[in-house]
C-alpha cells in the first residue's frame, strides 16, 4: 500500500500533471493561433475592445448575470467554482507538498475555512448532478460527461475531506488518501480532452466568438472553385 | 420577461405546412418554407464536401474548435430564447440547435471524432440529420440573444449562420431570399424587389409631389450626383413600402442641405447573404461598394434596416478594403448628429401618443446604435415609454434572420417567433412601435394583425416627418393649391 501511495504520489502524479499542464497549453496555443490565424486572414483588424473586455469580464464576476437567468443554478454553479479552484490550490497541506517538490510556496486557507469550502465544493456538486436530471432542458442536452463531471469532482473533495478530519484508521486512512490522489490524477489527465479544457480558454470566449464573425475577403471564389461551382448561377 | 408556452391548437396552426406531399418526396425535406429543387443524391456526401470546403476558406473552425471545448451544456440558453420559450419543445434550445452543427464537426473534421467514429462505427452524417438541420436552422430568429447568457461563449447565431451556409450550398435554402438574391445578382433589375430605374425615378417623384402637396415644402431625392458626401442604400422594399421612412429622411436632408445621393446603377441595401450565404454576402456587400465608388461617394448612408445596416457596416471592411473601405453609416446616426448640432428642430410636442422604440438585433445586439433614436424620440414624443428587456438585450421582432420574407411561416412567425415581443408591446401600452428595420417593421405589422393589438409600426423617420419645425425659407412662395387652377387657366 505504502509503495503504490508513493508511486501515485510520485511519477504518477508527476505524469499527471505534465499531462494537465502540457494538454491545457496544447489547447491554449491551438485557441491563440486560431485567433492568430483568423486575424491574418481578414482585413478588417478593428476589435471592439471594450465590448470583448465588458463581456469577457461580465462571466468573470458574473452578479449581474447570477440572478437574471436561472438564478438558482447559477449561484450553485459560481460557489462549486469557487470551492473547486480555492481549496486544490489554497490548502495547507497541498502548499506544504509543493514546497517540499519546488522550494516555494503561498499564503494558505485557514483550515477552517478550507472545511467550509471542500463541504461546499462537495455540496454544490451533489447539488448541480441532482439539478441536472431533474431540468427538463439541461436533462436532454446533456452527455455523458455531463453527469459523470460533477461525481467525479466530489470524489478528492469528499475522499481529501475525511483524510483532513476523521480520525480514521491507518488503513482506512491510507484508502482514503490513495483514492484522494488517483481521482485528483484521473482528473487532470481528464482534462484537457474534455468540456473542462474551459478552464484555461474561458477568457478568450468573447473574442473567438467577436473575430469569427470577420470573415476572410475573396472567399467567394475560392469557395466557389473548391466546390467546382464556379460561373454557376446564384 | 417570458411568454407562456402555445397550447396544442396554436401549435398546429404554427406548424402547419402549405407544401404539397410530393413536393416533400421529391425534395426529401418536410421543412416548411420552399425550397427550389436540388440534387438529393447523396446528401451527407454533399454536406461534407461543402462543409470541408467552407472551412478551408474561413475563420469558422477556430471559433467551432473553440466552442466544442467550451460547451458545457448548461441550458441557460433556453430560458431566454422566446422560440424555445413558445413552443417548449427542447429541440428549440440554441444550444441543442449548435448541438446538430458541432457534432457534425467533431466527428468528421477532428482527429478524436474521426478515430472515435470509425472506432465504433458510428457517427456518420444521415440523411435525417441534414433534413433536421434544414428544419432548425430556420425555426431560429438568428436574433442571437442566446450568445448574450451563454457562460461559455457560445455564439449559436454564428453556428446558424455557418449551418445555413453549408445547406445552402446544396441548394437547401429559402425560396424566396434565393429568388430575390438572384434577381439582386443576376437580374435585370438588380434589386430584390425587381423595381426598374424609372418606376424608381416615377415614385420619388411622386413622394417630391406628395411633400410639396402636403408641407408646400420643395424637396428633392437627389440622384446619380458624384461627389455626394452620403450615398443612399435603404431596403430596396421601402421604395415600395415605406415611403413615410422616405419622406422623414429626405425632409431631413432638405433641412441640413446636405450632399447626398441615390445611385441608379445600384440602390438596394438589403442583403439577405447574411442570413443564408456567406458567398453571396461578398457578392452584394461589393455592389454597395462599387456603386459608391462610381459615383465616387464619401460615405455609404444605409437606411432603416437592421441586415442592411449590419451587412455594410461589418462586412464593407471584410470584403473591401479593410481599414480603407469606405465608411459606413446608418441614416439614424446622420440624423441625430445633425439634431445634436442644432440644424434640425423638432416640435416637442410632435406625437403626444405613447411611442416605443424597438431595437433592430441587428443594430443593438452589438451596442452599435442604441441611445441615438431614443435621444430623438424623445425630444418629440413627451409620451415615450420603454419596453423590456432593451437595447443590447432586446426581444428580436420574431422575423429576423431573413425568415420575414418567408411569406410561407408567417402564421409560424406571428404564433412563435414573435410571441414574446408580443406581450412586451401589449405591456408597453404603445400606441406607436418605432422599428427603424424594413424586416421588423413588416414582421411587426403582421404580428399586431395577427395578435390583434392595436397598434401603429412606423419608422423612426415616419414619426420625425411629422415633427419637423420648418423654417419659413424652405416654404415655396404660392401654395400647390393656388397653382393648380392657374395652370388650369393658362390651358
Amino acid at each position: 500500500m505504502d509503495a503504490l501511495l508513493d508511486f501515485a504520489r510520485g511519477p504518477l502524479f508527476r505524469f499527471s500533471f505534465a499531462i494537465l499542464v502540457l494538454g491545457l497549453l496544447r489547447i491554449l496555443i491551438l485557441d491563440i493561433w486560431g485567433i492568430i490565424e483568423a486575424l491574418r486572414k481578414t482585413d478588417d483588424k478593428k476589435i471592439p475592445w471594450k465590448l470583448v473586455s465588458i463581456r469577457t469580464l461580465e462571466w468573470f464576476v458574473p452578479v449581474r448575470k447570477v440572478f437574471s437567468n436561472r438564478p438558482i443554478y447559477s449561484s450553485l454553479s459560481i460557489l462549486f467554482h469557487v470551492g473547486l479552484l480555492l481549496v486544490p490550490i489554497f490548502l495547507y497541506a497541498h502548499i506544504s507538498l509543493w514546497k517540499g517538490t519546488v522550494g516555494f510556496g503561498w499564503p494558505a486557507l485557514p483550515k477552517l475555512w478550507a472545511d467550509i469550502l471542500t463541504l461546499l465544493a462537495i455540496g454544490t456538486a451533489l447539488a448541480l448532478f441532482t439539478g441536472r436530471i431533474i431540468s427538463k432542458t439541461s436533462s436532454f442536452l446533456s452527455r455523458k460527461q455531463d453527469y459523470l463531471w460533477p461525481l467525479i469532482l466530489v470524489i478528492p473533495f469528499l475522499t481529501g475531506f475525511i483524510c483532513a478530519n476523521a480520525g480514521v484508521s491507518p488503513v482506512l486512512y491510507r484508502i482514503c488518501m490513495l483514492t484522494h490522489i488517483l481521482s485528483a490524477e484521473i482528473i487532470f489527465v481528464l482534462i484537457p480532452f474534455t468540456k473542462i479544457a474551459h478552464c484555461i480558454i474561458m477568457p478568450l470566449s468573447q473574442l473567438v466568438a467577436t473575430i469569427a464573425w470577420k470573415f476572410p475577403p475573396e472567399t467567394d471564389e475560392a469557395v466557389c472553385t473548391t466546390l467546382n461551382k464556379k460561373g454557376a448561377p446564384v | 420577461m417570458k411568454t407562456a408556452q402555445i397550447t396544442p391548437e396554436e401549435r398546429e396552426r404554427a406548424f402547419a405546412s402549405a407544401k404539397k406531399p410530393e413536393v416533400i418526396d421529391k425534395q426529401k425535406l418536410k421543412v416548411r418554407y420552399h425550397v427550389e429543387d436540388y440534387n438529393v443524391a447523396d446528401r451527407p456526401r454533399q454536406f461534407l464536401e461543402a462543409f470541408s470546403a467552407i472551412l478551408k476558406h474561413s475563420n469558422y473552425r477556430m471559433a467551432l474548435d473553440h466552442f466544442i471545448r467550451m460547451s458545457a451544456k448548461c441550458s441557460r440558453c433556453a430560458t431566454t430564447c422566446q422560440v424555445y420559450q413558445a413552443t417548449g419543445d427542447p429541440k428549440d434550445i440554441p444550444c441543442f440547435r449548435s448541438e446538430l452543427l458541432l457534432s457534425v464537426y467533431r466527428r468528421h473534421f477532428t482527429l478524436g471524432g474521426m478515430l472515435k467514429g470509425r472506432l465504433l462505427g458510428n457517427g456518420y452524417l444521415t440523411d435525417e440529420k441534414i433534413e433536421e438541420m434544414a428544419e432548425s436552422f430556420w425555426n431560429c430568429t438568428a436574433c442571437r440573444r442566446c450568445t448574450m447568457e451563454c457562460p461559455s461563449g457560445i455564439d449559436h447565431g454564428l453556428v446558424t449562420h455557418l449551418g445555413r451556409y453549408i445547406l445552402s450550398e446544396l441548394g437547401i435554402a429559402p425560396r424566396a431570399l434565393v429568388v430575390s438574391t438572384r434577381e439582386q445578382l443576376e437580374g435585370a433589375t438588380g434589386n430584390t424587389s425587381a423595381i426598374p430605374v424609372p418606376a424608381l425615378i416615377d415614385t420619388l417623384e411622386f413622394l417630391e409631389e406628395d411633400i410639396k402637396e402636403e408641407l408646400s415644402v420643395e424637396v428633392k431625392f437627389p440622384m446619380d450626383v458624384e461627389n455626394a458626401e452620403y450615398v443612399f442604400f435603404p431596403a430596396v422594399s421601402d421604395f415600395l413600402m415605406e415611403a413615410e421612412t422616405l419622406m422623414g429622411i429626405v425632409a431631413v436632408f432638405t433641412v441640413t442641405g446636405d450632399s447626398w445621393t441615390t445611385g441608379t446603377g445600384y440602390f438596394d441595401g438589403i442583403n439577405y447573404g447574411l442570413f443564408y450565404s456567406d458567398r453571396m454576402l461578398e457578392r452584394v456587400v461589393k455592389k454597395v461598394d462599387a456603386e459608391t465608388r462610381r459615383l465616387k461617394g464619401k460615405k455609404i448612408l444605409i437606411g432603416e434596416c437592421g441586415h442592411a445596416s449590419r451587412s455594410a457596416k461589418y462586412y464593407i471592411p471584410v470584403y473591401c478594403g479593410g481599414d480603407k473601405a469606405l465608411p459606413v453609416i446608418n441614416i439614424m446616426e446622420y440624423t441625430h448628429r445633425v439634431w445634436k448640432e442644432g440644424r434640425l428642430k423638432l416640435d416637442p410636442n410632435a406625437i403626444m401618443e405613447p411611442v416605443a422604440y424597438h431595437d433592430p438585433c441587428n443594430i443593438a445586439r452589438q451596442k452599435w446604435i442604441i441611445e441615438k433614436p431614443r435621444e430623438l424620440l424623445k425630444a418629440f414624443c413627451p409620451n415615450y415609454v420603454e419596453m423590456t428587456p432593451n437595447r443590447d438585450q432586446n426581444v428580436c421582432c420574431g422575423g429576423g434572420g431573413g425568415t420575414v420574407s418567408i411569406d410561407e411561416v408567417r402564421a409560424y412567425r406571428t404564433g412563435v417567433g414573435g410571441k414574446l415581443k408580443a406581450d412586451q408591446i401589449r405591456a408597453s401600452g404603445c400606441k406607436y412601435l418605432v422599428a427603424p428595420c424594413a424586416n421588423c417593421k413588416k414582421q411587426l405589422r403582421e404580428l399586431v394583425e395577427d395578435q390583434g393589438i392595436d397598434v401603429e409600426v412606423v419608422g423612426l423617420h415616419d414619426l420625425i416627418y411629422k415633427a419637423i419645425i420648418w423654417d419659413e425659407k424652405f416654404k415655396v412662395s404660392s401654395s400647390p393649391a393656388e397653382e393648380i387652377p392657374q395652370k388650369q387657366e393658362d390651358k
